[in-house]
C-alpha cells in the first residue's frame, strides 16, 4: 500500500515538477523573475494543503481505481492480487443472475426515477407559492426549509417511529383517522422505496425550494409585464417566461438532484438495515461487500468505478442537453 | 377625436388596474389555508417529535388519535424533561457524546479554516511557478463527481496512516479539514481584496504569514462565517465515517442516535428526546447564520 502511494506521489511530483519548469522557461522568455523568498513561502503555505489532499482526495479516488482490478480484502489491503477485468465480470454476472446487485440497481432506479421529478416539482411549487407576494410568507418558507435542517440519521429514525406498522405508530392513526386501511409501510415490499421516497423528498424539496426562489425573484418583472399585455394567462405565463428563465438553475437542480439519488444509502441502511433485498441500494451494497462480509474490497471498488462511469455520463449528456440551448 | 382619447384613457387605466390589483379577501383567505395546510405537512414530524419527546410511553399511548399528539404535555409539567435527564444521566450518556462531537466539529472548523484559507492565499496573492497545476486540480476536482471511495479512504486511515487504532480523533478531524471547494471559496473571496492593505502591513515589516493571519483573515469574516458553518453542519451531521473509525465511546452524537434508537429498552419518548437532542444545535445554526448559509447556496450556485 505504502509502496503504491510513493509511486503515485512521485507521478504527481513529476508533473508539478514539469509545469514549474515550464513556468521558469516562459519566465526567463518574459524577463519577469520569481522572488525566491516568496516563491518558498507560497509553496509552504500550500503544503498543509496538498498534504491532506494527497492523502484524503487524491490517494482514496486512486486506490478505489487500482482495487477494482484487484482482489483485495479489508483485512489484508496489501495482499490483493491484479486479476484484470474479474470483479467486473462477476459484477455483470451478478446483475444477469439476479442477485443482490440486480436488485440492489432495481431499487435504486425505483427511487431515482421517483425521487427526481417528485422533489424537483414539489420545490418549484413551493418556491412558486412562497413568490407570491403576500404578508408572512416567510413563515411557509421556514416551514418547508425546517426538514432540511435536521441530519439525515435523525430523518431516518424519525420517520422510523412515524411509520411504525402497527395501528399505534402516527402515520397509521392519520391515515386510519381519514378512513383509511391500516399500512405496512417499510414492512410491505411494494412500498418500502416508495416511503423512502417519500422522506427523502419530504427532507430535501425546501432546499431546492431555496435556489429556486432566489432564481425565479432573478427574473425580469417586465417580461411579466409583457407576457400579460399580450394577454397570456398565469398558466402560459409560466410555460413562455418562468420557465426558460429558471433553465440554469433547473439544470443544476437536476444535476444534484440526480446524483444524490444515485448515491441514497443512509435511509435505507437505518430504515430497514441488514442489508435487506427490499430496500438495498447500490450505494449500501458496495458498503456493505466491503466493510461487511464478504470483505471484498476490489469487488466494491469495481461496482464504484461503474457507478462513477454512469454518473458521470449521465452528468455530462444532461449538461449537453440541456446546457446549450442557455448560449 | 374625443372619444378616441377617452378610450385611451380607459386602456390606461385598465393597465394600471391589471398591474396594481388588489387582492380580494376571498384570495387571500385561499393562499393562507392552503399555505398553512402545505407547512403542516412538511412540520408535523417535527412537531410530534418535540411532543412526544415530552411525554412518558403510557402518555403517548393515552394521546394517540387526538389532536394532543402534537402538543407537549404541559398537563405534568414537572415531568416535561424526564427523558432528556434520563438521557443525559443514564447508560447513554448524551452529554459526553454532544461534547465530542463539538469538540470535532470546533477542531476541524479551525484547521479547515488555516489550511484551505492558507493554500487560498498562496494560489490567489503569491507569484510562484506552478499556479496551473493547483488551479488544475481544484477546478478538476470540482467538476468530476467521484463516487464514494469511503472504503479506500477508511483503508488509508486504518492500514497506512494507523488513525483507527491509536489516534482515531485524527480519522476523524483530517479527512474533514481539507475541501476543495472551500479553497475555490477563500480564493474567489481573497481576489477581491485590494493589495494595498497587504503592502501597508509590509511595510511595517510584516512577513507572510503575519500578514495572512493579521490582515486577510480579519478581512474575509464573511467567508470565514460561511466556511465555519458549512463545516460545523457537515461535521455535526455526518453519520457514517463516524461509526466506521471511532470506538464507541468516542462516537459523536448522530452515531450514538443508532445505539438509542435500535434499543429495544428505549421508550419512543426517549427515542424522540435524543433525536430533539441532535437537532437543536443544528437549528441554532441555521438560525445565527442565516445571512452566511444563504451566501453559501448563492456559491454553490456559482459552481455551473
Amino acid at each position: 500500500m505504502f509502496q503504491i502511494a510513493i509511486i503515485i506521489f512521485a507521478v504527481l511530483l513529476f508533473i508539478f515538477g514539469v509545469v514549474v519548469f515550464v513556468d521558469v522557461l516562459l519566465a526567463k522568455k518574459n524577463n519577469t523573475k520569481y522572488h525566491t523568498k516568496q516563491v518558498i513561502t507560497a509553496f509552504l503555505f500550500i503544503l498543509p494543503a496538498a498534504i491532506f489532499a494527497f492523502f484524503f482526495i487524491a490517494l482514496p479516488i486512486l486506490y478505489s481505481l487500482g482495487y477494482a482490478f484487484t482482489d483485495t480484502g479489508l483485512f489484508e489491503p496489501d495482499g490483493g492480487k491484479f486479476i484484470g477485468f474479474e470483479n467486473f465480470k462477476a459484477a455483470f454476472e451478478e446483475i444477469k443472475n439476479g442477485g443482490t446487485l440486480a436488485i440492489a440497481i432495481k431499487n435504486t432506479a425505483i427511487f431515482v426515477v421517483l425521487v427526481v421529478p417528485l422533489q424537483i416539482t414539489v420545490a418549484l411549487l413551493l418556491a412558486l407559492f412562497c413568490n407570491v407576494k403576500y404578508k408572512g410568507r416567510t413563515i411557509f418558507k421556514v416551514c418547508f426549509f425546517a426538514p432540511v435542517v435536521i441530519s439525515l440519521a435523525v430523518t431516518s429514525y424519525l420517520w422510523l417511529i412515524l411509520l411504525d406498522p402497527s395501528s399505534d405508530g402516527l402515520m397509521n392513526t392519520i391515515l386510519m383517522s381519514f378512513g383509511l386501511p391500516q399500512q405496512e409501510f417499510l414492512r410491505n415490499p411494494d412500498t418500502t422505496m416508495i416511503w423512502i421516497v417519500i422522506v427523502s423528498a419530504w427532507q430535501g424539496a425546501g432546499y431546492q425550494m431555496l435556489i429556486f426562489s432566489s432564481a425565479l425573484s432573478g427574473i425580469r418583472k417586465d417580461l411579466y409585464e409583457a407576457a400579460r399585455m399580450d394577454g397570456c394567462n398565469a398558466w402560459k405565463r409560466f410555460w413562455k417566461v418562468t420557465l426558460p428563465g429558471l433553465k440554469p438553475t433547473l439544470l443544476y437542480i437536476l444535476i444534484t438532484v440526480f446524483i444524490g439519488a444515485c448515491r441514497i444509502m443512509v435511509q435505507p441502511m437505518l430504515m430497514v438495515g441488514s442489508y435487506d433485498p427490499k430496500a438495498i441500494t447500490i450505494s449500501y451494497f458496495m458498503y456493505g461487500q466491503a466493510y461487511d462480509f464478504p470483505y471484498l474490497v476490489g469487488y466494491s471498488s469495481a461496482i464504484a468505478l461503474l457507478m462513477t462511469i454512469f454518473t458521470g455520463t449521465i452528468t455530462f449528456l444532461q449538461r449537453k442537453l440541456l446546457g446549450e440551448k442557455r448560449k | 377625436m374625443k372619444e378616441k382619447h377617452i378610450r385611451e384613457l380607459i386602456n390606461d387605466n385598465e393597465v394600471t388596474i391589471v398591474k396594481k390589483r388588489k387582492k380580494t379577501i376571498y384570495e387571500k383567505i385561499i393562499y393562507y389555508v392552503f399555505g398553512t395546510i402545505l407547512s403542516l405537512i412538511f412540520v408535523f414530524p417535527l412537531i410530534y417529535m418535540i411532543a412526544a419527546s415530552t411525554k412518558s410511553e403510557i402518555a403517548i399511548a393515552n394521546d394517540a388519535g387526538t389532536i394532543r399528539m402534537f402538543i407537549p404535555d404541559f398537563a405534568h409539567f414537572s415531568s416535561i424533561f424526564d427523558n432528556y435527564a434520563t438521557l443525559f444521566n443514564g447508560k447513554y450518556e448524551v452529554g459526553r457524546h454532544a461534547l465530542n462531537s463539538f469538540i470535532y466539529a470546533g477542531i476541524t472548523i479551525v484547521l479547515n479554516i488555516l489550511i484551505n484559507g492558507m493554500a487560498a492565499y498562496a494560489i490567489c496573492k503569491l507569484r510562484f511557478p506552478g499556479k496551473a497545476f493547483f488551479n488544475f486540480i481544484i477546478m478538476f476536482l470540482i467538476i468530476v463527481p467521484v463516487e464514494s471511495s469511503i472504503i479506500p479512504l477508511y483503508l488509508i486511515c486504518r492500514s497506512m496512516l494507523g488513525f483507527v487504532d491509536k489516534f482515531s480523533i485524527l480519522a476523524i478531524i483530517c479527512p474533514a479539514s481539507i475541501s476543495v471547494f472551500n479553497i475555490f471559496l477563500f480564493i474567489q473571496f481573497f481576489s477581491s481584496i485590494p493589495k494595498e492593505f497587504e503592502e501597508a502591513a509590509r511595510m511595517d515589516g510584516a512577513n507572510t504569514f503575519q500578514v495572512f493571519l493579521k490582515v486577510i483573515l480579519p478581512l474575509s469574516k464573511p467567508i470565514l462565517a460561511t466556511v465555519a458553518v458549512f463545516c460545523f453542519i457537515g461535521v455535526w451531521n455526518d453519520y457514517l465515517w463516524p461509526t466506521m473509525v471511532l470506538p464507541k465511546e468516542a462516537w459523536p452524537i448522530q452515531a450514538t442516535l443508532t445505539v438509542i434508537n435500535s434499543d429495544p429498552a428505549a421508550e419512543t419518548g426517549q427515542k424522540m428526546a435524543s433525536l430533539v437532542i441532535t437537532s437543536i444545535p443544528i437549528f441554532i445554526v441555521y438560525v445565527a447564520a442565516q445571512k452566511y448559509i444563504v451566501k453559501g447556496f448563492g456559491a454553490g450556485g456559482l459552481k455551473l
